[in-house]
């Protein structure tokens, strides 16, 4: 009874959440939107028993990645005259009427072609009886430290890539580059 | 209720989503909020087929690097918006053609 509620509360927010991002037309909006989505897919991880999946999603995207689109949104939209000094517009628009009609013919291509896949898996569904949840943290760390170790190590190196990277990319250069 | 076909179709809207938010936008910041969608849309699958199919824990081993690689994607991506905003004052999709001409 209470996972049914939590499932059918975590669908109707992460559904509601991906169409409001589609929706809106405030990036700041979007963005938190989007927070609430990520919220609801956490609650579905839950649901099916992944316990630290719906950790992780919760401290990783809503305590980095949408933190940190924000401050992006926040250090690149505020400022007083809307034309810059090339004549560009410095607030972007969130899309037109051709680029709409784009994604939307875009969308109902992928989507037919994804519901040609899905059907056929649908048909062919596996009946077997289902475990109880159970807690996966201990399990999961076992397997991450012997089985996947060589993808753990590779994935920590990609990190430190990624830290150092963005480091370089955006820090602010002494010589012009225009 | 909780089955693989419910968490297929709510990864299917998450994709289609993402896929809308990513073509339709005209905004860098805009089209990562959409490739963020497609990712979730990914890991939501690797979970659910792990517990209504598989039976073991390689699919959360899998959405974990989805994660990973999510964090990984968005800090360098953000980096990238940030500089070309100092280059040239502008998140605009069209501003970034230096290549086109």
């Amino acid at each position: 009874m209470f996972t049914n509620t939590l499932f059918l509360l975590s669908a109707a927010i992460t559904l509601g959440g991906a169409f409001a991002v589609v929706y809106t037309q405030n990036l700041m909006h979007a963005c938190i939107f989007l927070l609430a989505s990520l919220f609801g897919v956490a609650g579905l991880y839950a649901c099916i028993g992944a316990d630290f999946l719906a950790a992780a999603q919760l401290v990783v995207y809503a305590g980095g990645v949408i933190i940190l689109m924000l401050f992006a949104i926040m250090l690149t939209g505020g400022a007083s005259n809307s034309i810059n000094r090339y004549g560009l517009v410095k607030i972007a628009a969130m899309g037109n009427t051709k680029t709409f009609f784009a994604a939307g013919f875009t969308a109902i291509v992928t989507s037919l072609v994804l519901l040609k896949i899905i059907a056929n898996v649908l048909k062919n569904q596996p009946n077997k009886v289902l475990a109880a949840n159970e807690a996966t943290v201990e399990k999961l760390g076992t397997l991450l430290a012997t089985d996947h170790i060589l993808a753990f190590e590779i994935s920590s190196v990609l990190l430190l890539g990624a830290l150092i990277g963005a480091a370089v990319i955006s820090r602010p250069r002494k010589e012009k580059h225009d | 209720m909780i089955n693989l076909g419910t968490y297929l179709g709510i990864s299917f809207a998450l994709f289609i989503c993402g896929i809308f938010v990513m073509i339709a936008r005209k905004n860098i910041i805009a089209i990562l909020l959409g490739i963020e969608l497609i990712l979730n849309a990914a890991a939501l699958n690797f979970a659910a087929y792990s517990k209504f199919v598989n039976g073991n824990l390689d699919g959360h081993i899998m959405s974990l690097f989805i994660i990973v690689i999510a964090a990984a994607e968005a800090a360098v991506g953000l980096g990238i918006v940030i500089r070309f905003f100092q280059l040239r004052e502008s998140i605009h999709i069209d501003d970034a053609a230096s290549l086109q001409n």
